[in-house]
């Protein structure tokens, strides 16, 4: 630990110096805020599950934190009254306490076990939890060391510069060992697993001009998905002696004296409270916030109006680091907005005609599907676009770049309205559609008839004209939208994750204010912070979001396990 | 009605809970006059204030645990296993373990907590 903590007080980074100067952190308090209970009702903060919020409302004397610039309140994240040692039913003692079985938490405490320690997994959940298909890691031995750092300079760009260039590179580094491992590990209970390499990885084998090869692991086709894969990790963790308590949502980090974090206290069902105390360390690996409204809010108000994929991403561990003295990263958090589910991924980011839910064209559709939600963030729209074609797309489209057309037949797999049998979607979730007419395609999606009819005529002038007037799209992908049956693949971008999180040193220890580690404290997976930092999440390698997940897991396990 | 009070009842609830779901979902239909809150349905049954809410004078949050004193969720999810489009109390997301309160409201009226993501889930929920 002391050499951690030599490490840390060396030259600190552009990324963790803007960190510690505009992230959000305890340094300054309000204490005592006349707060109404009315007030803290309403924050949803849970833990601190939404149940539980009443919890705040006894404390008259709450202490909240403020932002950097002073200016907010925090008051929907009230430091929770310490639980007295009267009120723990049971203490257990183990070498790591890992917080969260997803997908990077269950690989963390796999990794931790293999490495000799005594590890338990508290999880909110009644099982582990998680989603995509998609993990991707480089393969280094046949890669170049060019590609590799040409590939980390890519992501840079793509995160706007405002990542932690470390932490990419540990991921780009590590992340082929990683991803094998868990594709092994997985297998070995019971997932259906495959590497696919660097097929999914087409467009980045070469970048500027430098050979790169990818470990691609991938549980699926849907409905399997990588919770299936991570199910089926803990069952080999299990085997491996990691204790899974379920239904045991944390509550509280334990601090010492020294404000070391050496335990953590949960709630199970029965309303007991139970302590586990870590030797070792305890590994936060909560997953985001997106289903605490406060939070969003405060930290990425642009998703007001966004549906959520996901439930119960409350914060907690989010909440819990902060008190514990972690910094949370500036305001402006990277979220990630898809829908692969409605019609073919393969065709979100061709750029076919797009309207929005009344049927007026946005934008200009080079524009990457996982940046539309910026388009479409007001109450109306609310993530809901529709992309347009018609019957000779598989010709007029056949050279666009940026995915794979599907046929018509294939098409109808993705149709709610069509009788065929589906494979390998969510059935609950298709929303393609094809129509005679254009105003019955516009009904069928959802759209203004005369308001839709009017952008297609517009579209298909522009397109007669060659010259996109209105947007700017190159000539050659412009295709009109003029002979039946015309086609309609009604998206619905909703929040898949927020990643952004908690500022951490290399080894995902947080640190606090004064950029000193938190002895005792490990955060990974979206609640940690660093690795991205762009308005959106980019699309560039598929599978890095669960990439970075396992392999941040696999490190950290082995990190905390060692010490 | 304590605890083991609780228990006597416990297999009579069992039969009536899988009679009066069979009813609403294999039927596919929910009566309009079974619309009451489920508070006067427990009531109805023998399930006093303070079977739940162990101070009864006292505004309580119940946890999940009281309902699993007399709910077998394993045996709820086969009674419910042939409900289209699909078993609510099988799922991916909490597999059986789903807190029963997403849904099933007492003093309020209960929600379908499936539908904001997944629209063809048209489950009536009682």
């Amino acid at each position: 630990m002391s050499k951690d903590t030599e490490k840390d007080n060396k030259a600190v980074d552009q990324y963790t110096q803007n960190v510690l100067q505009n992230g959000i952190s305890r340094r300054s308090f309000l204490s005592c805020t006349a707060m109404g209970a009315a007030g803290i009702g309403l924050m949803g903060l849970s833990g601190f599950s939404g149940k539980n919020a009443e919890a705040a409302q006894e404390s008259h004397c709450t202490e909240f934190a403020r932002s950097s610039d002073g200016g907010a309140t925090l008051n929907f994240m009230p430091k929770p009254e310490p639980i007295e040692d009267s009120d723990i039913a049971e203490t257990l003692t183990f070498d790591v306490i890992v917080v969260g079985a997803g997908a990077s938490g269950v690989p963390a405490a796999l990794s931790a076990a293999e490495n000799g320690a005594k590890v338990a997994v508290l999880q909110k959940h009644p099982m582990p939890v998680s989603q995509g298909n998609t993990g991707s890691g480089i393969d280094l031995k046949t890669s170049d060391k060019a590609g590799i750092e040409a590939l980390v300079a890519k992501l840079m760009n793509d995160n706007n510069h405002r990542c932690n260039p470390a932490l990419l590179r540990q991921w780009a580094y590590n992340s082929g060992e990683a991803v094998k491992w868990v594709i092994d590990r997985a297998a070995k209970g019971g997932a259906t697993v495959e590497d696919q390499g660097s097929k999914p990885q087409f467009a980045i084998r070469k970048v500027n001009g430098y050979t790169l090869n990818y470990v691609t692991s991938f549980f699926g086709p849907k409905p399997y998905t990588t919770g299936d894969g991570i199910r089926a990790l803990a069952k080999t963790a299990e085997k491996a002696g990691v204790k899974f308590f379920f239904n045991m949502p944390a509550s509280q980090l334990v601090q010492n004296n020294a404000d070391e974090v050496n335990g953590v206290i949960a709630k199970g069902r029965d309303g007991k409270y139970r302590k586990f105390m870590a030797n070792k360390g305890v590994i936060l690996a909560t997953g985001d916030y997106q289903n605490n409204k406060a939070m969003c809010d405060y930290f990425i108000p642009d998703l007001k109006y966004f549906g959520r994929k996901q439930m119960d991403r409350t914060g907690d561990g989010f909440a819990m680091a902060y008190w514990a003295g972690g910094v949370i990263e500036p305001i402006g958090h990277t979220k990630m907005l898809h829908d692969f589910d409605a019609g073919p991924a393969s065709m979100c980011d061709m750029p076919f005609l797009a309207v929005n839910r009344s049927g007026s064209r946005f934008v200009n559709e080079t524009v990457a599907m996982s940046l539309f939600n910026n388009y479409l963030r007001d109450p109306e729209n609310a993530g809901h676009y529709n992309q347009v074609f018609d019957a000779d797309y598989m010709t007029t489209a056949a050279n666009w770049p940026g995915g794979k057309l599907v046929p018509p037949e294939g098409l109808k797999n993705y149709m709610p309205d069509d009788p065929s049998p589906k494979h390998g979607v969510f059935e609950s979730q298709i929303n393609t559609h094809s129509a005679d007419t254009l105003e019955e395609l516009a009904k069928k999606l959802g759209c203004d008839p005369a308001t839709f009819a009017a952008s297609v005529k517009r579209y298909n002038e522009l397109c007669a004209a060659g010259k996109d007037d209105d947007f700017g799209k190159p000539a050659e992908l412009m295709a009109p939208v003029k002979k039946a049956p015309f086609y309609g693949i009604h998206r619905r971008v909703r929040v898949s994750t927020i990643c952004s999180g908690m500022l951490v040193n290399e080894n995902h220890q947080a640190l606090d204010a004064d950029g000193k580690t938190i002895k005792g404290l490990y955060v990974i997976g979206n609640l940690g912070g660093g690795f991205y930092g762009g308005v959106d999440y980019p699309l560039t390698v598929f599978g890095l979001s669960l990439g970075r997940c396992y392999t941040f897991g696999y490190m950290s396990g082995k990190h905390v396990a060692k010490l | 009605m304590n605890t083991k009070t609780l228990q006597k009842y416990r297999f009579l609830f069992a039969i009536g809970l899988t009679l009066f779901l069979g009813v609403i979902f294999t039927g596919g239909l929910y009566a309009a006059e079974k619309k009451g809150l489920l508070d006067a349905y427990h009531a109805e049954n023998g399930v006093a204030c303070a079977d739940c809410h162990e101070n009864e004078n006292k505004r309580e949050a119940v946890s999940m645990v009281k309902c699993l004193e007399c709910h077998d969720v394993e045996e709820l999810a086969k009674a419910t296993a042939a409900v289209q489009p699909t078993n609510p109390h099988l799922n991916r997301h909490y597999n059986t373990g789903a807190d029963c309160n997403l849904c099933h409201h007492q003093h309020k009226t209960s929600e379908n907590f499936c539908l904001p993501c997944h629209a063809p889930f048209n489950f009536m929920v009682p």
